[in-house]
């Protein structure tokens, strides 16, 4: 327990300001790009692809995918910003050094990385619904929750990245968890198609990657189709969330703190 | 006692990078760990700022355990790394603020602090600069006005001179004098001599993960080196011919220098009268020459 999430005190916080300080001082090479691959989803899927398609599920396929655009922009956000952006100031800036050569732990360092990629990602999804509900393709008011499973889903993507980028000696493994978990991730979920066109056993697969999970919640609240399996998606969710957080807190203070 | 260490011990993996080590560093005194490369020297500073863990053996800053209270520790030491970890991506100021935030002052007190510290390091016109615009000798001043920002009762610094102009260097060691006549208590690494005979009150020379002496600069010289030195440029040669004619004269041999040591300078007039023509210095002895006698003049592979 000593170097996990309980050993956080709120003094994370201050590190997770310095991050929005660096995005806020950059702040248009920041949003422009991030808007830029869920833009082009919408052009790609809705106008072309979905042309082609009449309904998934009842609805106009645009409708079906907005969830996943959202998805996967939140995942991505998070993903850059917890590997690549993480692994940067690990590594060549040596900034973590810094920080915990002051009363900041390295645990604290840990969580609030994860804690500013979920930020990205909860960002971006804000974002890109306002785009969403201005073109009318989301008209259900439930959808204003949306950003908050995003939020939890980029968490969950940002713990994923920290346990891979607190492990790794060079930036370059981080082309095998690309092309290894985040890609198959973003594209199995049920982001852009049913995961009930799959055979079994990958179906079962893809439940057990929380993403899904998250994908269905936001749909569902993006079509108003709830129902209480939801409730289970978002407790089973959660829990892994939390858990991959505890691991990535552990294993950054692990590669800190040696 | 400001640090304490018993029996300290790291090990990574395989590797001893220190090994039963014993120190202890009084209140408002300057301490110089000096030695080789790969002595063990960043690894034990970094054990005070409780950053690497150790392996055995105690280790108490004012007064507590570095594996037990490492947050308390930390909030009242200054740390200037061997390495630049500036945040590239602020400026002078902002490096300042965040690293005060850090530490938890209140908004009003640290701009005071970092108003006063960049004006202690003579920065105050670049407070605006981004990290990456300043030159090397003013990084290494910001990184010291950064380290003073939670008016440290202990300031660990890890070779805090190398690489920078005569003019910085100086400027650093008037400010870290200055701060020792405050009662600030300094630690440091370096590998100029002459920096550890200005500054250090006590110098602890390591040497392979361990402590090989320790005293004060003075006491290192009189306990290893009798109070001169004749350096003569040599070739194998002459080097030779000049042992031969005056075997038993106590001497080191380095590449092209052989090095004799004599209790007065008179001494040397035997050699200097044979080869008067060879290029040579008479002075006294330094630290520089106890530490090439204590961890060997050659390098290793």
């Amino acid at each position: 327990m000593r170097n996990g999430l309980l050993s956080v005190t709120p003094a994370f916080f201050k590190v997770w300001l310095r991050n929005a300080q660096v995005y806020v001082a950059l702040l248009k090479f920041n949003i422009i790009p991030a808007l830029v691959e869920p833009m082009l989803f919408i052009l790609v899927f809705g106008l072309g692809l979905g042309s082609y398609i009449s309904e998934i599920e009842g609805v106009p396929y645009i409708k079906f995918v907005a969830a996943g655009i959202l998805g996967s922009a939140s995942i991505m956000q998070a993903t850059f910003e917890c590997t690549y952006g993480s692994f940067f100031r690990m590594k060549i800036q040596n900034t973590f050094e810094g920080m915990i050569s002051t009363p900041i732990s390295a645990g604290e360092v840990g969580l609030a990385e994860i804690l500013w990629g979920a930020s990205r990602g909860f960002f971006n999804s804000v974002l890109v619904l306002s785009a969403l509900l201005l073109l009318g393709i989301v008209n259900h008011w439930q959808a204003v929750f949306a950003p908050l499973f995003m939020f939890l889903a980029a968490f969950n993507f940002a713990a994923l990245a920290i346990m891979v980028t607190s492990r790794i000696a060079q930036m370059e493994y981080f082309r095998f968890y690309f092309a290894g978990f985040v890609l198959p991730a973003q594209f199995l979920c049920g982001t852009f198609f049913p995961i009930s066109r799959f055979p079994e056993p990958v179906q079962l697969f893809a439940w057990v990657i929380p993403f899904t999970s998250y994908v269905d919640i936001t749909r569902s609240l993006m079509l108003d189709r709830l129902s209480w399996r939801l409730g289970l998606e978002a407790i089973y969710a959660l829990a892994t969330t939390l858990l991959f957080a505890e691991i990535a807190v552990r294993s950054m203070h692990k590669r800190l703190v040696t | 006692m400001v640090i304490q260490a018993k029996a300290l011990h790291k090990r990574y993996g395989g590797v001893v990078a220190v090994e039963s080590l014993n120190f202890s560093v009084e209140k408002g005194r300057c301490y110089g760990l000096v030695g080789p490369n790969g002595a063990g020297k960043t690894t034990t500073m970094k054990m005070v700022y409780c950053i690497v863990l150790p392996t055995s053996g105690s280790l108490h800053v004012f007064g507590m355990d570095v594996l037990r209270e490492p947050r308390r520790i930390k909030a009242r030491l200054g740390v200037v790394p061997q390495e630049n970890n500036l945040d590239p991506d602020l400026t002078t100021w902002q490096n300042l603020m965040v690293y005060a935030r850090y530490f938890g002052l209140p908004r009003q007190l640290a701009r005071e602090r970092c108003r006063e510290q960049l004006d202690f390091m003579h920065l105050s016109e670049r407070a605006g600069t981004p990290v990456p615009d300043l030159s090397g000798g003013m990084k290494r001043r910001l990184i010291m006005s950064r380290a003073l920002v939670n008016d440290p009762e202990l300031i660990i610094l890890d070779e805090p001179t190398t690489g920078l102009d005569p003019q910085v260097r100086h400027l650093i060691w008037d400010k870290l004098l200055e701060l020792k006549d405050r009662g600030i208590t300094l630690l440091m690494t370096t590998h100029y001599m002459d920096e550890a005979q200005k500054l250090c009150d006590e110098i602890i020379i390591m040497d392979q993960a361990r402590r090989i002496d320790e005293g004060s600069p003075a006491e290192l010289i009189r306990r290893h080196l009798p109070p001169y030195v004749l350096e003569v440029r040599a070739s194998r040669g002459l080097a030779a011919d000049i042992l031969a004619r005056f075997p038993g004269f106590s001497h080191q041999e380095s590449g092209q220098s052989l090095y004799f040591y004599a209790g007065a300078a008179a001494d040397f007039d035997g050699i200097l009268s044979a080869w008067p023509r060879a290029e040579h210095v008479l002075r006294p002895a330094s630290l520089e020459d106890v530490f090439l006698k204590l961890t060997g003049r050659e390098i290793r592979a």
